[in-house]
């Protein structure tokens, strides 16, 4: 599989929200309060109102995340991103995570899926896409490393 | 970022199911009539059943939005979806398959992400899939 830098993305993650039990798991959503990006051929800033990443919890331990994010560039497109991804790994190193403390992101698998709509024509590219990232996650936020398909 | 081959999949589908103009576009439907896939992990057959819902968009290219049903050559059955994009003009058809098995033997799909690398020939569409890694 051949792929390319398409953006680094940081966001930053407000106080979560737990759902709690629902029947598919346990259900907690994690708005954002902003972030930045940064590629060879976009960056920008994500706005905060309207993005979060809706996250539950598997019983098989697995977390499933659906973050949501609008991005701006800084030539003021607006780009919608979606992204599923996964998240797991050995029980101490997700605990440490949970304690806020950053840990090397080999450790556990942190995979997520971004699809992009624009109607920004500089940015159609994105439109066309599939992406692939993998994830840092850091106390103020994760780092997502985002590669697109080639 | 790092992967490797997770299977071959080749699928056979039926007439096309013409929807036509919906509020989302030209809508087309590949019934699934069969199929098969193998990889170094798992191999077996697609069941009849599912379909690829294709969407043509204004920008000249197609969502795809699959779902299927796999079943390994030792009888586990795979609940397997993929959404993805064509775009013809740039020879690009990629696929992002998500797995669902009770199977513990395939519970590994379970708990990754994968892509697809899809071409089309005269007997179907083969997508060649990657786990992420």
């Amino acid at each position: 599989m051949n792929t390319r830098l398409l953006m680094m993305l940081r966001v930053i993650v407000a106080a979560p929200q737990n759902i709690g039990a629902v029947p598919h798991g346990t259900r907690r959503t994690v708005p954002l309060s902003g972030g930045d990006f940064e590629g060879p051929r976009l960056r920008g800033t994500v706005l905060p109102d309207g993005s979060a990443d809706w996250l539950l919890l598997r019983a098989d331990g697995v977390l499933e995340m659906d973050l949501r994010v609008t991005l701006r560039t800084d030539d003021g497109a607006l780009i919608s991103m979606k992204s599923f991804g996964l998240r797991h790994g050995p029980p101490e190193v997700i605990a440490a995570i949970g304690r806020g403390e950053t840990v090397d992101p080999a450790t556990y698998y942190f995979r997520t899926t971004p699809r992009f709509e624009t109607a920004h024509p500089a940015y159609a590219f994105v439109n066309r896409l599939v992406a692939v990232a993998s994830g840092d996650r850091r106390a103020e936020g994760p780092i997502y490393t985002i590669h697109e398909v080639l | 970022m790092t992967s490797r081959p997770l299977m071959l999949l080749r699928i056979t589908t039926s007439a096309t199911e013409e929807i036509g103009l919906t509020p989302h576009g030209k809508l087309s439907i590949f019934p699934v009539t069969g199929g098969s896939f193998e990889g170094e992990r798992l191999r077996g057959k697609v069941l009849a059943g599912g379909g690829d819902w294709v969407a043509a968009r204004a920008d000249g290219t197609f969502d795809l939005d699959l779902r299927v049903t796999l079943e390994t050559d030792d009888g586990a059955l795979i609940h397997m979806t993929f959404t993805g994009v064509r775009d013809d003009a740039n020879d690009y058809l990629r696929t992002l398959p998500r797995f669902e098995t009770a199977a513990p033997k395939y519970a590994f799909l379970n708990r990754l992400l994968a892509v697809g690398i899809g071409e089309i020939h005269p007997e179907g569409p083969v997508h060649a899939i990657e786990e992420i890694l």
